[in-house]
C-alpha cells in the first residue's frame, strides 16, 4: 500500500499562500514523527520499568496512545501534502482533463466540507473537556483537553492544506488529481 | 426507510464515492456523515469526534506504526539484497535454485517488513536482473518476485493482520501463527509454478546449479544473521509471554533501526529522517482510514445496517460453503481496487456476524482473506506489486509482468481451495502453540 505512482507531491507554483501552507504541512510531518519516535521510547522505557525494575506503570500506556492519535491528526496535512492518502483513481485517469478538472473541484470541496464538520465539533469536544476540566478515568488521571485539543488541531490544520491544495487547482498551480500524464 | 433497503444505498453511495478520486479514508467519513445527516439528524454529527478520537484509543494501534518503522528501517538498507545472495550461495544446489532463492528471500524479507511493495523492491532489485541475466523468462522472474512480494502481508508480522485483529477483536498473536504455515504453503507452490515454467520454456540450462565456495558460503552470513535473530527475538517476545503485541513491535523497531545503523551504516540524519519520513506518511495513511472506517462502521450499525444484513444473511439459510464463495468474489473484486486495510476495515464488521453465524473459524477465515487480499496487489488494476515490478524493472513490459503473475494468482486460488478442505493448516500451529481458541 503506498501513494498511486503516477501522483506528484501538491506544488506551489509560486503562490506565497501556498508555499506558507507547505511550509506549515511539512512542520506537521516532523512533529507527527518526533511524536511518534516519542511514543516508541516511552514504550522502551515501560519495557524496562516493568521486566527489569519490576516496578508498575502508571502513566506510559496512556501516553502512547494519545502520542499516536496526536501523530495521526497532525500528520493528516503532511500525508495530504505529499498526496499520501491512498485513493482509487482509476475514474480521474480515464477522464478527459475538462472532466477531471471539474470532478477534482468536487470531490474537494467535499473534502473541505467534512473536514470543516468534524473539525467544528472537535472543537466543541475540546472546549467541553476544557471548561469542564475532564479528567481520564485511570490511575494517572491527566486531563482530557491535553489530548482532545489533538483532534481540533489536526484537523484545522488539515482544512489549510486543502484550502491550498484547492487555490493551487483553481489558479492551475498543480494539476488535477496531481496527474501529469494528461 | 427499511434498514436493508438503506444498506444498499449506503454500498452504492459507498462505490461512487470512492471511485470519484477522493482518498478512501475521507471517502467513507463524507458517506457516514452524509448519511448520518440525512436519517439520524444533525446532531449526530456531534458524536463524530469522540468516535475517531475512540477508534485510535488502543494501545493495540502502536504495533501498526511501529511494525512499519521496522520494516522502513530494514527496507532502507541493502538487507535485501543480503538476504537473496545469502539464500542463493547456500541453496544453489537446489535445482531452479535462483528462482527459489528469490522466493525465499521474499518470504524471509517479508517476515521482517510486513509490506508487499517493500518486499518486492528490495528482493526485485538485485533478483530480477540476477534471473534475466542467467536466462530465466522474463515472465517468470518478473511474476514471482511480484507474488513473493504479496507473502508481505501474510508471513508474520502482518500489518493487515493486525488490522484485522483489531476490526474483529480477535488474538493479534494467534492471527500471526495463522499465517505461517498458509505462508510457506503459498511459497511452495509458487516455487514449483516457476520451477516447472522455466522448465517448460525449453531453457533447462538455467536450472542447473553454480558453484560457490565455502568461504563465499560463510562470508555473507554475519550481515544477514542478525536480521535473523531479530525475528527469532520478535517471535519469542511475542510467544514466549514477555511483551504485547505492541511492545514487541516498539522492541523491533528500535533493533531494526540500530541494526540498519551499526551495519549498515545508515547514520547520516537525513537517512534516518527518510526511514522516519516514509513510515509517519505509511501509519498516517492507515491510522486514518481505521478511524475513519470506525466512524462508517458505527453509521451502519447506529442506522442498523449491520445488525439488518447479518440477520437477513442469516435468513436466507444458504449453504455455509457457498456463502464462504460469495464472501470471498465480493472480497476479491473490492480488492481489485482497495487497498487490503480498507477492505478489511469496511467489511469486517458486516462480516463477522455472518461467519460466526455460519460457524468459521475467525482465525482461518483471516488466512482466506489475506490470500485474496494477495491477489489484488498483482492483478490490474491496482496491483501495487505490478507497478513496483515495473518501476524497478523498465526493460520489462507491464503486459509480460501480468502474464508472467496470472500463474501465481491461480497458485492462491489453489491455496485458498486447499484451505479450504484442510483447515487445520491454519488452525494447527496457533492451536499448538497457544492452545485451542
Amino acid at each position: 500500500m503506498s501513494v498511486p505512482l503516477t501522483a506528484a507531491p501538491a506544488r506551489s507554483g509560486g503562490n506565497a499562500f501556498i508555499r506558507a501552507v507547505h511550509a506549515i504541512s511539512t512542520l506537521c510531518g516532523w512533529i507527527a514523527a518526533g511524536f511518534t519516535v516519542a511514543a516508541l521510547l516511552v514504550t522502551c522505557h515501560m519495557i524496562f520499568v516493568r521486566a527489569v525494575l519490576k516496578q508498575s506503570t502508571i502513566w506510559q500506556t496512556e501516553a502512547v496512545i494519545y502520542l499516536m492519535i496526536a501523530a495521526t491528526t497532525i500528520g493528516l496535512p503532511y500525508v495530504q501534502r505529499l498526496r499520501g492518502h491512498v485513493n482509487v483513481d482509476l475514474l480521474p485517469h480515464a477522464l478527459p482533463i475538462g472532466a477531471r478538472r471539474v470532478l477534482a473541484l468536487v470531490t474537494l470541496a467535499a473534502t473541505i466540507a467534512v473536514t470543516a464538520v468534524i473539525a467544528w465539533y472537535s472543537y466543541d469536544v475540546w472546549h467541553q473537556a476544557f471548561q469542564r476540566n475532564w479528567k481520564s478515568s485511570t490511575v494517572w488521571a491527566p486531563p482530557l483537553w491535553i489530548p482532545y485539543l489533538a483532534l481540533p488541531l489536526g484537523f484545522v490544520l488539515f482544512l489549510l492544506q486543502l484550502l491550498a491544495d484547492l487555490i493551487g487547482l483553481i489558479t492551475g498551480a498543480e494539476p488535477p488529481f496531481g496527474i501529469k500524464d494528461t | 426507510m427499511d434498514p436493508l433497503l438503506l444498506g444498499l444505498l449506503v454500498a452504492l453511495a459507498t462505490i461512487v464515492v470512492l471511485f470519484s478520486g477522493v482518498s478512501v479514508a475521507v471517502g467513507l467519513l463524507i458517506v457516514a456523515a452524509g448519511f448520518l445527516l440525512a436519517f439520524d439528524g444533525p446532531r449526530s454529527l456531534e458524536m463524530l469526534p469522540e468516535i475517531f478520537f475512540a477508534d485510535l484509543n488502543s494501545f493495540t494501534i502502536l504495533s501498526i506504526p511501529m511494525f512499519i518503522i521496522m520494516g522502513a528501517a530494514i527496507a532502507s538498507t541493502r538487507a535485501g539484497a543480503d538476504l537473496f545472495e545469502a539464500l542463493e550461495r547456500w541453496l544453489t544446489r537446489v535445482p531452479g535454485g535462483l528462482v527459489v532463492s528469490n522466493l525465499g528471500a521474499c518470504a524471509l524479507f517479508a517476515a521482517m517488513s510486513g509490506s508487499s511493495p517493500a518486499t518486492c523492491a528490495a528482493i526485485g532489485k538485485m533478483g530480477i536482473p540476477e534471473m534475466q541475466k542467467r536466462g530465466y523468462p522474463d515472465g517468470v522472474a518478473a511474476g514471482a518476485i511480484a507474488a513473493g512480494g504479496t507473502l508481505g502481508i501474510l508471513i508474520p508480522p502482518s500489518v493487515t493482520m493486525i488490522v484485522y485483529g483489531i476490526a474483529t477483536e480477535t488474538s493479534i498473536g494467534r492471527l500471526f501463527l495463522a499465517g505461517i504455515v498458509p505462508g510457506i504453503l503459498l511459497m511452495l507452490l509458487f516455487m514449483a509454478w516457476a520451477i516447472y515454467a522455466t522448465w517448460a520454456s525449453g531453457n533447462t540450462a538455467v536450472l542447473s546449479p553454480r558453484h560457490y565456495s565455502i568461504r563465499e558460503r560463510f562470508e555473507i552470513l554475519p550481515r544477514v544473521v542478525p536480521f535473523l535473530l531479530v525475528i527469532a527475538g520478535v517471535l519469542y517476545a511475542m510467544y514466549g509471554g514477555v511483551a504485547t503485541t505492541s511492545e514487541t513491535a516498539a522492541v523491533g523497531a528500535v533493533l531494526c533501526l540500530g541494526m540498519a545503523v551499526v551495519i549498515y551504516r545508515l547514520w547520516r540524519p537525513g537517512a534516518i529522517w527518510g526511514v522516519l519520513r516514509d513510515s509517519t506518511r505509511e501509519s498516517v495513511m492507515i491510522l486514518f482510514i481505521m478511524a475513519a472506517a470506525g466512524v462508517f462502521s458505527y453509521m451502519m450499525s447506529s442506522l442498523f445496517i449491520t445488525q439488518s444484513v447479518a440477520q437477513w444473511i442469516a435468513a436466507l439459510d444458504v449453504n455455509r460453503w457457498v456463502l464462504m464463495a460469495v464472501i470471498n468474489v465480493f472480497l476479491l473484486v473490492a480488492g481489485f481496487f482497495l487497498p487490503p486495510v480498507a477492505v478489511i476495515l469496511m467489511t469486517a464488521p458486516i462480516l463477522l456476524p455472518i461467519l460466526q453465524a455460519a460457524q468459521f473459524d475467525p482465525y482461518w477465515f483471516a488466512v482466506i482473506l489475506t490470500i485474496n487480499m494477495e491477489v489484488g496487489l498483482i492483478t490490474p488494476p491496482v496491483g501495487l506489486n505490478l507497478f513496483v515490478i515495473n518501476s524497478i524493472s523498465p526493460d520489462i513490459k507491464l503486459k509480460t509482468i501480468l502474464w508472467g503473475s496470472a500463474p501465481f494468482v491461480a497458485c492462491m486460488f489453489l491455496a485458498i481451495v486447499i484451505l479450504c478442505f484442510v483447515p487445520g493448516l491454519a488452525t494447527w500451529l496457533p492451536d499448538l502453540v497457544m492452545g485451542p481458541a
